[in-house]
Formats: C-alpha cells, sequence, structure tokens
C-alpha cells in the first residue's frame, strides 16, 4: 500500500493549541502552540508507556522518502481512563493525524487528533 | 514453676509492646471516628503553585505567567532568574529526568489522581504522578530534632474534629536544585516549613491549605490553598513507571527539554 503524505498548515484559533494539557511530564518542549498540521501515513507503533504515549507513523515526504514521525500524547493512564487502549493505533492501519509540530521542523510533535480510513476519530477533529 | 517463665516473658517481651500502644492509641482516633476521604481525586485547576496570585495568562509553562509569594529581594531575583529561563524553554522541571520526588510543598500541585488514605495513626496522600507518597503521622509521636532534610520531609499532626491538621519540616528545598513547586521556576530554601489543614468541605471536594514559612526567602508566612475534587466512582490508578520510556528529559547542560526521535538520539538539542 503506498502511503500517501498530506502536509498542510491548518489555521485555526489561537485558543485551540494553548493549552493543550500534553506535558504533564515535563516542560515546553518546543512544540507550536499557534498551529497544526495534518499529515497521512501509516502506524507503524503505538508505544502505549510511561510517562507518555508516542504513535510512531511513516509518512512519505515531497520526494518520496519515507519518514518516521514520533507524535505525543497523554501518559497511558489518563488516556486509558478515557479509554484509549494500545490497540487504538494499530500498526499497519492508514491514519490522517493532526498535530502542533515542533518548531524546529524536525519530524515530530504534540498530537491533536487523528482520523482513520473507516471515518473513526480519536482526539479533537472539529 | 510453669508460671513465673509466662510471667517474665510478658514483662519483659510484651508489656514493652503494649506500652508503645497505648502510647500510640492515646492520640490516635479509631477508625469510626475518622471522617470518609475514600475515592480518587483530582487537583483542580492547573499547576501553577499559587493560582489566587497569578498574573499572566495561561499555564506554568506559558511566557508572562508567575506567582507572587512574598519573596525577599534575594529569592525574588532568584525566581526572576528561573522565569527568564521558563520563557526561554531552558528552565528544567526537576522531575523530567526521573527517579527523584516531587516532593513537599508541590505534592499537592501535581496533575493526575491523589488518593487520601486515612488511618488511625498515619494518613497517606498517594499521587499518580510520581508516584509520590506523603506520610502523616498521627500517632502522638513527634518530630526529630535531628532530622535530616529530604524532598517530602517529615509531617506530623493531629485531628481537630474532621481537619487534619500537620507540620511538615526537614525539607531540602532548592538546595540541591531539585526540588521546585511549579514548572514557572517557584522555589524554596531549606529553612522552609509549613503547618497544612486539609478538611472535605463538600462530598465532592477536599481543601488543602498550606502555610508556608522560610525565614530565608520570604518576608511573611504564605498562605496556599488548594482544591481537589473527587473524580468518578470506580475510577482505577495505575502504575507511573516515569523511566518506562522517556523521550522528554531535560538537557543537563543547558537545561533545555528534549524530544527523543525512534533512534533516542535528540530530535531538538
Amino acid at each position: 500500500m503506498k502511503t500517501h503524505a498530506l502536509l498542510r498548515t491548518l489555521a485555526i484559533a489561537a485558543s485551540l493549541a494553548i493549552g493543550v494539557p500534553l506535558s504533564a511530564h515535563h516542560s515546553n518542549a518546543g512544540f507550536s502552540t499557534d498551529k497544526v498540521i495534518e499529515l497521512t501515513g501509516t502506524i507503524k507503533e503505538f508505544q502505549f508507556t510511561n510517562p507518555h504515549t508516542w504513535i510512531q507513523v511513516i509518512v512519505e515526504d515531497a520526494k518520496g522518502a519515507k519518514v518516521e514521525w514520533s507524535i505525543e500524547w497523554g501518559s497511558p493512564n489518563s488516556l486509558g481512563r478515557q479509554g484509549i487502549r494500545p490497540s487504538t493505533f494499530p500498526p499497519g492501519a492508514k491514519v490522517t493525524i493532526r498535530l502542533r509540530p515542533m518548531l524546529t521542523g524536525a519530524p515530530a510533535g504534540g498530537f491533536v487528533g487523528a482520523k482513520f480510513e473507516d471515518g473513526k476519530i480519536v482526539g479533537r477533529w472539529e | 514453676m510453669r508460671a513465673l517463665p509466662v510471667f517474665l516473658a510478658v514483662t519483659v517481651w510484651v508489656a514493652p509492646a503494649l506500652c508503645v500502644a497505648q502510647s500510640a492509641s492515646a492520640t490516635s482516633r479509631p477508625y469510626d471516628t475518622l471522617p470518609d476521604w475514600s475515592g480518587v481525586w483530582s487537583m483542580v485547576g492547573g499547576t501553577v503553585f499559587d493560582r489566587a496570585t497569578q498574573t499572566g495568562q495561561g499555564g506554568a509553562i506559558s511566557v508572562g505567567v508567575r506567582s507572587h509569594p512574598p519573596y525577599n529581594a534575594e529569592w525574588e531575583a532568584i525566581y526572576q532568574s528561573h522565569l527568564e529561563r521558563r520563557d526561554k524553554n531552558l528552565f528544567p522541571d526537576t522531575i523530567s529526568n526521573c527517579g527523584v520526588p516531587a516532593g513537599f510543598p508541590r505534592h499537592f500541585n501535581l496533575p493526575d489522581p491523589y488518593e487520601f488514605v486515612v488511618r488511625p495513626e498515619q494518613v497517606w496522600v498517594l499521587t499518580e504522578n510520581g508516584p509520590n507518597v506523603l506520610r502523616i503521622y498521627t500517632d502522638g509521636r513527634k518530630h526529630l530534632e535531628d532530622q535530616w532534610a529530604t524532598y517530602t520531609g517529615d509531617s506530623v499532626g493531629h485531628w481537630e474534629g474532621d481537619t487534619l491538621v500537620f507540620t511538615t519540616v526537614a525539607l531540602k528545598g532548592f538546595r540541591d536544585k531539585d526540588v521546585i513547586l511549579d514548572r514557572t521556576g517557584l522555589v524554596l530554601s531549606d529553612q522552609s516549613h509549613a503547618t497544612t489543614r486539609i478538611r472535605k468541605t463538600d462530598p465532592k471536594t477536599i481543601q488543602v491549605e498550606m502555610t508556608i514559612e522560610d525565614p530565608r526567602a520570604l518576608t511573611k508566612p504564605w498562605v496556599v490553598t488548594k482544591q481537589f475534587q473527587k473524580m468518578p466512582a470506580g475510577t482505577r490508578v495505575y502504575d507511573y513507571g516515569c523511566a518506562e520510556n522517556n523521550r522528554n528529559p531535560a538537557d543537563v547542560d543547558t537545561g533545555k527539554t528534549l524530544i527523543l526521535g525512534p533512534d533516542g538520539k535528540p530530535l531538538n538539542k
């Protein structure tokens, strides 16, 4: 299955991004607070581990190279209490993810929401 | 003749134990007279330690946000230097590298669930985040005169009706630069101590009022109140293995919070 990458900036209200309770464990790590990007790729791994969970996604860039993105989310404990499970992001699934990107341009960011091919939504997808 | 060894055994071994038990029970309250603080609780509001004096918009890591403790000039300058580093994302959270307790009074300024375990001789305040344990002895014991400083210190207290009142001493504070109160950079000295009052103000709220004194850092007592609300019945509390997969360590040289990539190398060094 060819992985199609779509990377675009979404204009959003600053209030959507500011104050997202991602960092229960650490100080500001350099994620954007005023923009969200969207990318499409294939789930490699969902690290359902403390202190934070990480969604590893393989995304094809503009040159056709496969890039592994690291998308940080909350602790498995708090997410688990909200119904999220290790199986929420199964390896091999195609997904479109919205995230607050790192300011440095590195392939990482803070999770906002995800939409699977079957229409299932995880997180925020207004 | 067989009665003598038994008498001696009671005198030598059992009697002292009974004395200890009686000493403790003389000030401990029976279970059925203690308040019901069962369930799982979460702190109300964000992690700015003193929200009552907060200025600036946002949370503890937002540029410009700060509290206003009654610092003397020397410690206000220390706080200012921390705020400036925070604004540049260079003030590390001391617990980001895993392995040290949050310490007191930050114990009452953490996200995630809390449990307040009330027993006749002790009260335990457990936090999932960390995890951390605050033990408050209510069996009549006193603080040790030669107690060495620790992250969480030594807490002893008593009940005034349904209010738990306790003092906390022997705190490290910022002596070794590994205890903070919040991510704005609030800190106290190793001379800090506190008197705390905890009570249930309604069936779904526990209030913790801390009166903090610090002759090195503060010009007067600093009163900070935190509220905790009851989480839904049946809420589970889990492991918090901070070192399990910590991809956000603080750079020991710069204080910058790192993001580690899938290969373990920093993406933002």
